[in-house]
């Protein structure tokens, strides 16, 4: 059979290759197995004759084993000149650089909490940037001319038709409304997303930045549930050693509030600049559902309960990467995003 | 809020250190933002008594005069005149580290012996202001006559003062009584209230106040005090201290007096010259159309009739909550005053001091909503005060209205129920200890808790609000560590879609820098998206002035244009529009973001001078009459001109075919197939774009189901000019949404077994022939058997004639049943290319 005799050929042939001590004895080769009168090729031109059960499979064979001698040829010709002149390869050279893009420090962070949440169970939603002051503050229990209104300084939205309604959303809060209006508890959900604030920009205050917010409802959502889940989120994102310390705080749409701190990721809280030197980092503030916002959205406040939080994208990133500028995640300077690779 | 430590401490006696009840406080939910410590730094400075005062020999500004401390004399220099032989000032000796008064930064400096005109001076004495203590530099600082000479300062006047970040639902925190009832509770201390109502004789001075109020709801009550025998003066220096630490500027006793009591128990009073009060009534209403008072403030100001104010019988004479009338103030010719201690709604003392952006101490504290019960308490520590000081004589209450007294309801909460909100169970002793620590009530009634609370805490509504107090007070750290258990759910509605994390990820891949831009922009801003010279493109309003717009569709677009116009860059459209902003150039939101990208690209051009790739995933904001805004996602992306070849060396350019490659890899990803290599009858279709913005035959838009989904192409040169660019520059949009499917986008193909045969075909055709439809014909012609074609290479120039071009395709053959033979091949081929050439005029290529 043809195709044994070309299984032969190229054993034998791969034998005599790894013989050849210089590229003088290569060629050599080459002429002697694939050259115009080479062994190969003689083999191949026969091939036309065969009846035609044999052809097919036997042209296969004997182009494969064509291939196969090349390959061979080249890598020994490479291993050749590699040790017989060591300079002719520069091993030093740059690599050709990938064109590979960056993905922006926002989304990066808001990524990093999304994975580290979703295996609780918390399932990420998004809604509209330009809000209804009905669920911006109404439905989170801060009402039309009460002080807590101070808390966000509001961007209005100029609308003649319903005048004062629409506003750019000062929290990612309002998505909470949203989401349990249009559901029954359980609810587990985050909602990452920019939120607006009139609020001259400074090295730390930005009018646009972005939250993530966590909601969880069911019967038995407790507090020490929330505690668990911000020090189990703090730790995935500022490492194992972090210790999370809450304190009594306000928000109109939670009670009990807290706002919660973590131990210096730089200092591990012994005191440096970045915590100001008392070993401890406001992350975020919390609590557990206001009553008020559950029976706002038609939930029985006596059946179900939970908790609620707000992250801040930017403050995480500067934290996490030590960037000094809140402002700089704007500007998109191509020398700060390609450190995001 | 700033609550000085000294007078905390003489309410709650505690020796726990300041920090650690600033500690236990921020726990508590009182946050602390600053303990400020006047006198830590006044090394080298004590008091010393003026023992003599000589004249300046060469200066007639400036005075000599000797002090004395301890055992020590000292002549200095002095250029201030408020002082005489006898009084005790703040000497700073040399070294002493002084607050200069007249750099325009805070900065400090040192007091050295200096000459001054000819006299040597080794010290000084100093201003409020040199010593940090306030803005005021008008004369030296004069002490208390009774302060020992030669004691540091620091001894006498040094403080410590808490700086607090006020929350809005504490009113009865706002005060130093409010903090002290929270210190006491916190560290088990006794509190020594400064209120005892038994303290006062009632006397009867005779004179009668008629007290009115219009509507309840914004005046739940009105109670007011005479006080006779007025003796406008200066308050003693410790009530002066006390009222500088906390930031009020100290004016006379009885003003002294009202504002002592608004920081000490957070009632905020006012007291009018009685004989300016016309008719010996007063009455709390609306303002009438038309009425307006001038405010303390020396202003003029014209009232709404949302506004409430104070009136007597002719005229207002306050703002009710906000401010006191010019015309009725307390002056050092008064000799009865009429204090009022009253209650106002909150809103509307808010919506006042919105309307009149007039934000002061007292409607600060009436805002967040005061309890009626305090008025009188108020009143009675003012008289008593006044008393104390020497500036009068009072009633304890000559007028009270209180139309409807609203009791406080208890709150009712199961027992368990703390439990059950805080995941921790607690002793029913911690709890009642707790509750009582902070003077609310408790009553049991089987296994519910009636909890009663104090009347300052009208904020304790629900049973969270009880559980809260509970849980703040023994120590959130208490709280341990859980994860949430029990049900997951399993979809949410508005659900962010994996594939949009997707289209970031192959923009990533494909080389580009996510940006995130800002939302807000301007018409201006976005106009220069428009290229100058368009049809009204210069007037006043160059967006969202329909009649220029419908001119530049007329002439500067094609029906692609059009309809990429109205679904990705809808310059024609209106925006949102912002009642407020911070700059005119961000008072609307963007209607693309295409103009902040470009922005963008050529902030970076600056630095970066190849593979310029940005591109953002964000909103753009569209205004709809009668509905919200439409918010829809869309890709932009922008490049410069250059990119990097595969070597080191070599750059290559930006080109149409560039970007439509991105276009299809991410729309490939959405399930669509724009490579029409893999797929029949094309699902996609790229059409010539002319459109102001682009180039013309340099732009394409991509069609899929009858609607513009993405445009691309290189940026009209006037409008690339407009943004400050010299070169090329190229851009994309593409809406994801109207070609999304909800079917799962990769399904597995099987392949053939049989081996392909390829066969290259290189034809000339008239520059007209689009590719695409030579493709489709070739993928027609050769049906199944024709497995893919692939364009190789395009070429125009000689030896191809002016008007044609030569296309290179590779294609390959194969059947999913057997091997193809030569034969079969080359008969499929051949047919192949006789379709190009009967359909297109196709030559072959030799």
């Amino acid at each position: 059979m043809v195709t044994d005799q070309i299984a032969v050929l190229v054993k034998q042939a791969t034998i005599e290759l790894s013989a050849t001590s210089d590229l003088a004895a290569v060629e050599a080769w080459r002429v002697k197995y694939l050259g115009r009168r080479g062994e190969l090729t003689q083999i191949l031109r026969s091939i036309g004759q065969l009846p035609d059960d044999e052809r097919q499979p036997a042209g296969q064979a004997a182009n494969q084993a064509r291939e196969k001698l090349e390959a061979a040829r080249g890598s020994r010709e490479q291993d050749l000149l590699r040790t017989g002149s060591r300079e002719s390869i520069d091993v030093t050279l740059p690599g050709y650089p990938p064109r590979i893009g960056s993905v922006h420090p926002v989304t990066r962070v808001m990524r990093d909490i999304r994975r580290v949440l979703a295996p609780l169970g918390f399932r990420s939603v998004g809604g509209p940037e330009v809000e209804t002051d009905r669920y911006n503050f109404e439905l989170l229990n801060i009402p039309s001319g009460h002080p807590a209104r101070d808390m966000w300084d509001t961007f209005h939205v100029r609308d003649e038709a319903r005048p004062g309604e629409l506003l750019l959303r000062t929290h990612t809060s309002p998505v909470q409304a949203r989401v349990m209006e249009a559901m029954r508890p359980p609810v587990r959900v985050i909602v990452p997303g920019k939120v607006y604030r009139y609020e001259d920009r400074d090295a730390s205050h930005e009018s646009e930045f972005h939250q993530v917010e966590g909601l969880a409802i069911d019967e038995h959502i407790t507090m020490a549930d929330l505690r668990g889940t911000l020090t189990y989120l703090v730790r995935a994102l500022f490492g194992p050693e972090r210790t999370l310390r809450i304190r009594a705080s306000y928000f109109p749409f939670t009670e009990p509030s807290a706002e919660a701190e973590m131990s210096c990721h730089m200092c591990d809280g012994s005191g440096c600049r970045t915590c100001g030197g008392n070993g401890w980092i406001e992350i975020l503030g919390a609590g557990m559902v206001h009553p008020r916002v559950l029976a706002g959205v038609h939930y029985d406040p006596d059946q179900y309960q939970g908790f609620a939080f707000g992250i801040g994208v930017e403050r995480i990133a500067m934290l996490k990467y030590g960037i000094p500028d809140i402002r700089m995640f704007h500007t998109n300077d191509l020398r700060m995003l390609r450190q995001f690779r | 809020m700033r609550v000085p430590v000294e007078w905390l401490r003489s309410l709650v006696p505690t020796r726990a250190p300041t920090g650690e009840i600033a500690e236990r406080l921020t726990d508590a939910g009182f946050e602390v933002e600053t303990i400020h410590r006047t006198g830590d730094d006044w090394g080298e400075i004590v008091v010393a008594e003026v023992i003599a005062i000589n004249a300046h020999p060469n200066a007639d500004r400036l005075n000599l005069p000797t002090v004395r401390f301890g055992d020590n004399k000292l002549q200095v220099v002095c250029g201030a005149w408020n002082f005489k032989v006898g009084d005790k000032v703040a000497l700073a000796k040399a070294g002493a580290v002084l607050w200069d008064p007249y750099a325009t930064e805070p900065t400090r400096k040192k007091v050295k012996p200096t000459k001054v005109r000819g006299v040597l001076s080794v010290g000084m004495l100093c201003s409020p202001r040199e010593l940090g203590l306030s803005v005021s530099h008008e004369g030296i600082m004069t002490l208390a006559p009774d302060a020992l000479s030669g004691t540091p300062l620091a001894e006498l006047l040094g403080d410590e003062v808490i700086e607090f970040e006020l929350k809005a639902n504490r009113p009865d925190a706002l005060s130093v009584l409010g903090i002290a009832r929270e210190v006491a509770a916190l560290f088990n201390a006794p509190l020594l209230t400064p209120v005892d109502s038994g303290r006062l004789p009632r006397v009867d001075l005779g004179l009668h106040v008629d007290i009115e109020i219009d509507d309840a709801e914004l005046c739940p009550r009105y109670s007011a005090a005479f006080v006779t025998d007025v003796r406008v003066i200066e308050s003693p220096s410790w009530m002066r201290h006390r009222l500088e630490l906390a930031g009020m500027r100290p004016i006379n006793s009885i003003v002294d007096a009202t504002n002592y009591v608004m920081f000490e128990l957070g009632q905020p009073m006012h007291a009018f010259d009685w004989s300016k009060i016309h008719g010996g009534r007063i009455t709390v209403r609306c303002a009438q159309p038309g009425e307006h008072l001038v405010t303390l403030d020396g202003r003029d100001r014209q009232l709404s009739s949302d506004s409430l104010v104070i009136a007597d019988a002719d005229r207002p004479v306050a703002l009710a909550g906000v401010m006191g009338g010019a015309d009725s103030e307390v002056t050092e010719l008064s000799t009865t005053v009429l204090l009022e201690s009253a209650t106002f709604n909150q809103y509307s003392v808010r919506r006042t001091a919105h309307s009149q952006a007039l934000r002061s101490e007292a409607s600060r504290r009436f805002e967040k909503g005061l309890p009626p019960e305090l008025t009188t308490v108020a009143l009675h520590r003012c008289v008593e005060l006044i008393e104390e000081i020497g500036a009068g004589r009072g009633e304890v209450l000559s007028g009270d209205a209180y139309p409807a007294p609203t009791p406080l309801e208890p709150v009712r909460l199961n027992f368990s129920r703390i439990e059950r909100l805080m995941g921790l169970s607690y002793e029913r002793s911690d709890v009642y200890r707790s509750l009582n620590a902070i003077d609310f009530q408790v009553a049991e009634d089987g296994d519910d808790l009636v909890v009663t609370p104090p009347y300052w805490r009208r904020d304790v509504a629900d049973a969270a609000d009880v559980i809260e107090e509970v849980a703040r007070l023994t120590g959130y750290n208490r709280i341990p560590d859980r994860m949430p258990s029990g049900r997951v759910t399993d979809t949410v509605p508005g659900e962010l879609d994996a594939r949009d994390d997707e289209i970031v990820d192959v923009m990533v891949g494909l080389g580009f820098n996510e940006c995130v831009t800002y939302a807000l922009t301007s018409k201006a801003r976005m106009g220069r998206l428009l290229p100058p010279g368009l049809p009204d493109r210069d007037t006043e309003a160059p967006l969202g002035w329909p009649q220029g717009w419908v001119q530049v569709k007329a002439e500067a677009m094609n029906d692609v244009g059009r309809q990429v116009a109205d679904a990705l860059l809808p310059l024609h459209g209106e925006p949102v529009e912002l009642k407020n902003w911070l700059s005119a150039d961000e008072n609307v939101l963007r209607l693309t973001s295409l103009g902040t990208m470009l922005e963008t690209l050529r902030a970076n051009r600056r630095h970066v001078d190849r593979d310029l790739l940005l591109f953002e995933y964000g909103p753009s904001f569209r205004h709809r009459e009668g509905s919200v805004p439409q918010e829809s996602r869309l890709l932009t992306f922008v490049t410069g001109e250059t990119l990097t070849a595969t070597r080191w060396d070599g750059v290559t350019s930006v080109s149409m075919p560039f970007l439509r490659g991105v276009l299809d890899e991410v729309l490939s990803r959405e399930g669509l197939l724009p490579d029409i290599g893999e797929t029949r009858t094309p699902t996609v279709r790229h059409v010539a774009l002319i459109h102001p913005t682009f180039t013309d035959g340099e732009a394409a838009a991509i069609i899929a189901q009858g609607s513009a989904v993405a445009a691309y192409g290189r940026i009209n040169r006037d409008v690339a000019a407009a943004f400050d660019f010299e070169e090329a520059v190229w851009a994309g949009i593409l809406d994801p949404q109207p070609v999304r499917r909800a079917a799962p986008r990769i399904s597995f193909a099987p392949w053939s077994q049989f081996p392909p045969a390829r066969r290259d075909v290189a034809i000339i055709v008239n520059i007209e022939v689009a590719t695409e439809d030579l493709m489709t014909t070739m993928r027609r012609t050769g049906k199944k058997l024709l497995r893919d074609v692939r364009l190789f290479d395009e070429y125009r120039g000689p030896p191809v004639a002016h008007e044609k071009r030569s296309l290179a395709f590779a294609l390959t053959y194969g059947a999913d049943d057997r091997t193809l033979t030569d034969a079969d091949v080359d008969q499929l081929h051949e047919r192949v290319v006789g379709a190009l050439r009967k359909r297109f005029g196709a030559e072959l290529r030799s």
